[in-house]
């Protein structure tokens, strides 16, 4: 039965994306609450619009296309109030090195919107820099500088990485 | 590709190397190694924004949708059902309807059913009655029509006899009137059952016999539709 086809489908896409959706949310607006709101807003327009998804291998980045705009709309509308020290527990690995993995989050987060979110859809995500240019509606070159931005921001931030000084030939 | 260019790269994707690039990788050992380290601090770096996910988030997330406004689907879904809930009902309503006054003959039912005893005293022995022009006591006919809780004959309705007739059972008030829809005769049993309803077709007569209460009424008139509005007549 069709209804029962598509409501399956849609049930699949929630359980297979929400995580990883509310993760990039969480970065996008650093609160918890929101980034769940974002995540419930994201999957009831992706159902309004079940009709424009062509294809179901192209979901993923449609969810993420619609969670990107969802952001931008309820962003225009309200400032999120940013708790800075909003869950340092749970962000902090017991096995890893605390105070790095810290650092490393103030890095990200210190990043500009514009070169933390292709980084985040490429670490949450595992986007290719042509499908971030999808998702992001901009060239594949434009993503990849951005990215290259991002990285060595956070080279800077993380102290230099020896390891990627080589000699160019 | 040269080793300024495969570091630009391995800067926007460490974690995938292009063609070019692994080309460049096998000739240049510096680059291959940059290339591992950069992949794996990656990985190392990319831990950082995964974050703990709220317990039963999607769960959440399927039940906002099923218990919000219903989709599209789910409206045509409704509307359908509604649909076919009203076509269904107004068929079984029908059928009720059709099944309460179905007409019956005389072949499927005994002779001594009161309907079909109630056609043939009507037809044998009514006419002579009328001749005789006996007429009963009229409050032993309303109080009759009250323990039936049925309404009284009303105006533009006249009482044409009024006597006993036998029943199955006993005697009822056999009251002949004069309606807006022909001459109607009514047998009254108030007092003990005289069977279920039925409706009966029999020697150009129809007589309804209709429970009510402890007893009940038997209408004999020329069709099936003059029972119907005497019916409503009386209940009314």
């Amino acid at each position: 039965m069709i209804f029962n086809t598509e409501q399956t489908k849609f049930e699949s896409l929630v359980r297979a994306y929400s995580a990883e959706l509310y993760r990039y949310a969480y970065w996008l607006c650093r609160d918890s609450f929101q980034a769940e709101d974002l995540v419930q807003e994201t999957f009831a327009r992706a159902w309004k619009a079940w009709d424009a998804l062509r294809e179901q291998t192209a979901a993923r980045s449609w969810l993420y296309t619609i969670l990107r705009h969802e952001r931008a709309r309820l962003y225009e509308r309200k400032r999120f109030k940013i708790d800075e020290n909003q869950n340092l527990d749970e962000l902090a690995d017991p096995a890893a090195n605390v105070a790095e993995e810290l650092e490393m989050r103030d890095a990200v987060l210190a990043l500009p919107p514009s070169y933390r979110e292709p980084l985040l859809l490429q670490w949450i995500g595992g986007y290719s820099c042509k499908e971030i240019a999808g998702i992001m509606n901009l060239t594949e070159g434009a993503v990849m500088t951005r990215l290259t931005r991002a990285r060595m921001a956070l080279r800077r931030a993380d102290g230099a990485a020896p390891a990627q000084r080589g000699t160019a030939r | 590709m040269n080793c300024f260019e495969f570091r630009r790269l391995l800067l926007a994707h460490p974690r995938e190397l292009t063609t070019d690039q692994e080309h460049h990788a096998l000739e240049c050992t510096q680059c291959a190694k940059a290339a591992g380290n950069a992949a794996a601090l990656d990985v190392q770096r990319a831990q950082v924004v995964i974050v703990p996910v709220p317990d039963a988030l999607a769960e959440r997330v399927l039940l906002r949708h099923k218990g919000g406004r219903p989709s599209r689907y789910g409206v045509w879904a409704i509307a359908a059902t509604l649909l076919i809930g009203i076509v269904v009902g107004a068929q079984l309503y029908r059928s009720y309807d059709a099944g309460k006054d179905a007409v019956s003959t005389t072949a499927a039912l005994p002779r001594d059913n009161p309907a079909v005893a109630a056609i043939s005293f009507v037809i044998d022995h009514e006419p002579q009655l009328l001749k005789e022009g006996r007429a009963g006591d009229p409050q032993v006919m309303r109080a009759a029509f009250r323990r039936l809780g049925l309404s009284q004959p009303p105006q533009g309705t006249a009482v044409r006899y009024l006597g006993k007739c036998p029943v199955p059972g006993g005697t009822g008030d056999h009251v002949v009137l004069t309606t807006p829809y022909g001459h109607v005769t009514l047998i009254l049993v108030p007092d003990f059952p005289i069977g279920s309803r039925v409706l009966v077709a029999d020697r150009n007569m129809t007589a309804l016999v209709s429970p009510v209460g402890k007893g009940g009424y038997i209408v004999i008139a020329q069709s099936a539709q003059t029972i119907r509005q005497i019916e409503r007549m009386l209940a009314s």
